[in-house]
């Protein structure tokens, strides 16, 4: 057990000489989902300062929106007025199936493409910070029936989630997708609405106990008004309230954005989502506030940026401490994309062979199951979870079954292979260059690939006894089943 | 956890705790008699087994309105010819391939639910499997499954059980499945390959080692996968001895039933088996796919039946399948049928009140019209819930439909 350490030790960048490549494995497998060999290398060569650049860049990627989605809000758009015009409940109930089968399908297509977009080595840091803040800044599907604000959405945590905190709090309370899954839509003067605001202090700000109930209902009329129009947010002037309203202590005629200023002027903001962020990336049980105050000043001092929050947490000397390693339960998107990593894979572009898998290991990506997000930890973890984990490792290290697909999963194949994309599974020639290692090449490759920490001698030797025991001609077989078993472990399901 | 409400419950419950209450001189007297009355776990299931045929059942060439003329105007080549028919009743008859489902029938062993969908049906494959697994409306997206949300509420199993609570033949967890608590289910591999013990051997001796130590989440998680590697011992063991009491054909679907035969012979405590037999989806050529895919069915579904009766466990097991939607009346172009909306489904089981239930559908449709439902899918769950398994349907369904008669 290491010494802990002190709130200035532990903020303080992690040495030079403390940079190793088990340092740079960890960074790796926490900031993204997994911690391949060169890039293990080329993150060590490059030095801690230089990869933070990399992984956390001055101008996000970019996400365009998917073309199924974009087809879809042509016909919607036409739908629409259609279903307003519409004489009879039969005519509009046909038209609202309609609607509700395009979203539903665009919804699909989307997370589909951003996994794709995060199974990127290049670009797994960033979504995942983008991942991230959307399990703070909540909004689910089976309320916000409409893809593209989901889209919208994604995209203002994704190109502003490298800016000030304030700017991307600010947005987000004009995200449509906010407006409607906070009860904006519904906040007026003469009826306040204080869901949003109550949000906004305790789950996107300060956190509870930083507020007063008072705080809430005057922070609430601020925010009266907010209107999703043709074009996104609109202030509809008859329901916002001009008033002088008394937000923590100051009073005036505030408006939404200004009151996001006074939350974050409290000196709860500073602490607030660093504390989230170790929640997310570090520990389950993070330390108490105070722990993250040299952190949060400097945040603070440079204007609430995101992505100098980003470098001081990663580059801190406590993101790396023992305490910390390889003891954090993946969650499912997580283990998906870290296997689809390790394995050196496409992912399979088929709804059935993602979103389904992750369903069943307990995470719906455009889901989550309440305004707080994912709880994450050991409830990711029970017999059906953790039977889905180890199905999905098998089914990516056996040829893909192209036998039950239907016409349309075909369809989707081809243009994947036609775009280069074809590595889905873990093919026969992989398995037989593998098995050219020998016992002890493959126990260790499997080992130090694949496992969050360096496993003593016994633990290959069970490997290799394993791989020795048995026919000769079916090695290859238990080459395959010895690294199905290792992807299976309970030591990979950490990181 | 919700209290028993039903004297099974409550004797499931108690059976827990039996050792104590036989000392305790000061237990009310009923509470005593109960418990010692208590009969074994094995004696006192009712098992529900789901064959969902997947692709969509052409429900009017499986029963099949035989003196309709508007059935034989609507398929030129694909209606089933009178005299080849297996007659249920003066108007309807089952498609030749259900040979062995007619026989069962004929023994009060077989029901058939006419016209079962649902309002405002969707005819996608995976929207209209999630209205029929989740139990919801057409309008309405759910996240669990009726089969989980019947879990959540028949506290079934006891505390530290690594028994499974549903299994399912099939690589993944049946929507049907996910409940609001997190339940024991396990995954059978279609046809089981014994291959079983091989796939896992270096994954139980990576589980059993004392290290690498790595905190509290390692050993959670090391004992999450103990746990389910004790039930798939246990299960393999079951599967690797067993000898069907009565013969069955050779396929995967047939298999699978052989399967759930034996583990419900080993008295597991497991009340719900989910099997699938798919290939329905049959747009094109369909005469002789249907005709192949009914005969397996039949088959496997016949020769289950008989495996219970021979190990007298058929008074225990209620099997039921069923389909995200029908086919349309009209045939395509290609000798096939398009996605339609409802279809009949079977009830098989030692006490089936009488061969049909329901009305048929009504054939006088558009040409590309579908037929209008008759029985809601709903109405077969409650019933099944209600009358089968005695759990509070309402509430698992959200709504109260209407119980039909097929178990009297």
């Amino acid at each position: 057990m290491s010494a802990p350490l002190t709130p200035e030790q532990a903020w303080q960048p992690l040495p030079a000489t403390a940079w190793d490549s088990a340092a740079a494995r960890h960074l790796l497998r926490r900031a993204g989902w997994a911690a391949r060999p060169d890039d293990v290398a080329r993150a060590f060569a490059d030095g801690l300062p230089a990869t933070l650049n990399r992984l956390f860049p001055e101008t996000p990627p970019s996400f365009p929106r998917p073309v199924f989605m974009v087809k879809a809000e042509t016909r919607l758009t036409e739908l629409r007025p259609k279903k307003r015009a519409a004489n009879t409940p039969e005519e509009r109930q046909i038209i609202d199936r309609e609607e509700r089968e395009l979203e539903r399908l665009a919804s699909v297509e989307f997370s589909l493409k951003w996994l794709q977009a995060a199974a990127d080595p290049e670009r797994s840091a960033y979504e995942k910070w983008v991942l991230f803040l959307a399990d703070v800044y909540v909004v689910a599907f089976e309320k916000v029936r409409r893809a593209d604000y989901h889209y919208i959405h994604r995209d203002l945590l994704r190109t502003l989630g490298a800016g000030p905190a304030t700017e991307l709090t600010k947005a987000i309370s004009r995200s449509p997708a906010m407006i409607d899954y906070l009860d904006l839509s519904r906040n007026s003067r003469r009826a306040p609405n204080e869901n949003f605001a109550r949000e906004l202090l305790e789950l996107f700000v300060l956190g509870e106990g930083h507020y007063a109930e008072g705080d809430i209902k005057q922070a609430a009329r601020a925010f009266a008004g907010y209107r999703i129009g043709k074009n996104g947010y609109r202030l509809d002037a008859r329901s916002a309230d001009t008033g002088p309203k008394t937000v923590f202590g100051q009073t005036g005629p505030w408006t939404g954005d200004e009151v996001i200023d006074l939350a974050y002027a409290q000196p709860a903001a500073a602490t607030f989502l660093p504390r989230e962020m170790a929640r997310f990336y570090l520990t389950d049980s993070p330390p108490p506030s105070e722990f993250f105050a040299p952190l949060g000043a400097a945040w603070r001092a440079s204007g609430f940026a995101l992505r100098k929050l980003c470098h001081a947490f990663f580059g801190s000397t406590v993101f790396y401490h023992p305490d910390y390693q390889a003891n954090y339960i993946k969650s499912p998107v997580h283990y998906l994309l870290g296997l689809v990593q390790d394995l050196r894979l496409d992912l399979t572009p088929l709804p059935r062979s993602t979103l389904q898998p992750l369903r069943q290991m307990g995470q719906n990506l455009l889901e989550p199951p309440n305004v707080r997000g994912w709880v994450g930890g050991r409830l990711w973890i029970n017999s059906s979870t953790l039977a889905a984990r180890r199905q999905f490792a098998k089914t990516l290290c056996n040829p893909l079954d192209e036998g039950t697909l239907n016409a349309d999963e075909r369809l989707e194949l081809t243009a994947a292979r036609d775009a280069g994309r074809f590595r889905f599974s873990v093919d026969e020639d992989r398995i037989h260059d593998l098995a050219s290692l020998g016992p002890r090449g493959v126990a260790d490759r499997l080992c130090d690939f694949f496992l969050p920490v360096a496993v003593t001698p016994a633990y290959r030797a069970t490997v290799v006894d394993y791989l020795d025991s048995g026919p000769k001609e079916e090695f290859e077989d238990r080459v395959r089943r010895a690294t199905i078993a290792l992807l299976q472990s309970p030591e990979y399901q950490l990181c | 956890m919700l209290l028993p409400s039903t004297r099974r419950e409550f004797l499931r419950h108690s059976t827990r705790g039996i050792g104590l209450l036989a000392f305790s001189r000061f237990a009310p007297r009923f509470l005593v008699q109960s418990t010692l009355a208590a009969p074994a776990p094995e004696k006192d299931r009712r098992i529900l087994v789901l064959v969902q045929l997947a692709g969509g059942n052409d429900g009017l060439n499986t029963v099949v309105p035989f003196d309709d003329p508007a059935y034989h105007a609507l398929r030129p080549t694909l209606a089933l010819k009178q005299n080849a028919i297996l007659p249920v009743s003066d108007h309807l008859g089952l498609h030749p391939a259900c040979a062995p489902l007619h026989a069962l029938l004929k023994e009060g062993r077989l029901g058939i639910v006419q016209n079962v969908g649902y309002p405002n049906p969707n005819r996608s494959h995976f929207r209209s499997t999630e209205i029929w697994e989740t139990g919801s409306a057409a309008d309405e997206s759910l996240s669990s499954g009726w089969i989980g949300r019947y879990l959540d509420n028949a506290c079934t199993g006891s505390p530290g059980s690594t028994d499974p609570d549903a299994i399912h033949v099939s690589a993944e967890v049946p929507q049907s499945f996910g409940g609001e608590h997190p339940h024991h289910t396990f995954s059978l591999s279609p046809g089981a390959a014994r291959a079983g013990s091989a796939e896992t051997a270096l994954l139980e001796r990576i589980a059993e080692r004392d290290e690498p130590v790595l905190g509290g989440n390692h050993s959670f998680l090391r004992a999450t996968l103990m746990d389910a590697l004790v039930a798939e011992k246990k299960i393999q063991r079951i599967l690797d001895t067993a000898k069907p009491a009565s013969p069955y054909p050779s396929g995967n679907f047939a298999q699978s039933l052989r399967n759930v035969s034996a583990l419900i012979a080993a008295g597991l405590p497991t009340r719900v088996y989910f099997v699938s037999l798919g290939g329905f989806d049959t747009h094109a050529n369909q005469a002789n796919a249907h005709s192949n895919l009914l005969r397996q069915l039949s088959e496997g579904l016949a020769a289950f039946q008989a495996d219970l009766v021979a190990r007298h466990l058929d008074d225990q097991v209620l099997t039921m399948t069923f389909s995200e939607f029908g086919r349309r009346p009209v045939e395509n172009e290609s000798r096939g049928t398009d996605h339609g909306t409802a279809a009949p489904l079977f009830v098989m089981g030692r006490d089936i009140a009488g061969p049909l239930h329901g009305a048929p559908p009504d054939l006088r449709v558009e040409k590309n019209a579908d037929i209008r439902f008759g029985t809601d899918f709903r109405s077969v769950y409650a019933t099944v819930l209600d009358r089968w398994l005695e759990t509070p349907a309402d509430a698992i369904l959200g709504a109260h439909h209407e119980r039909l008669g097929f178990l009297g």
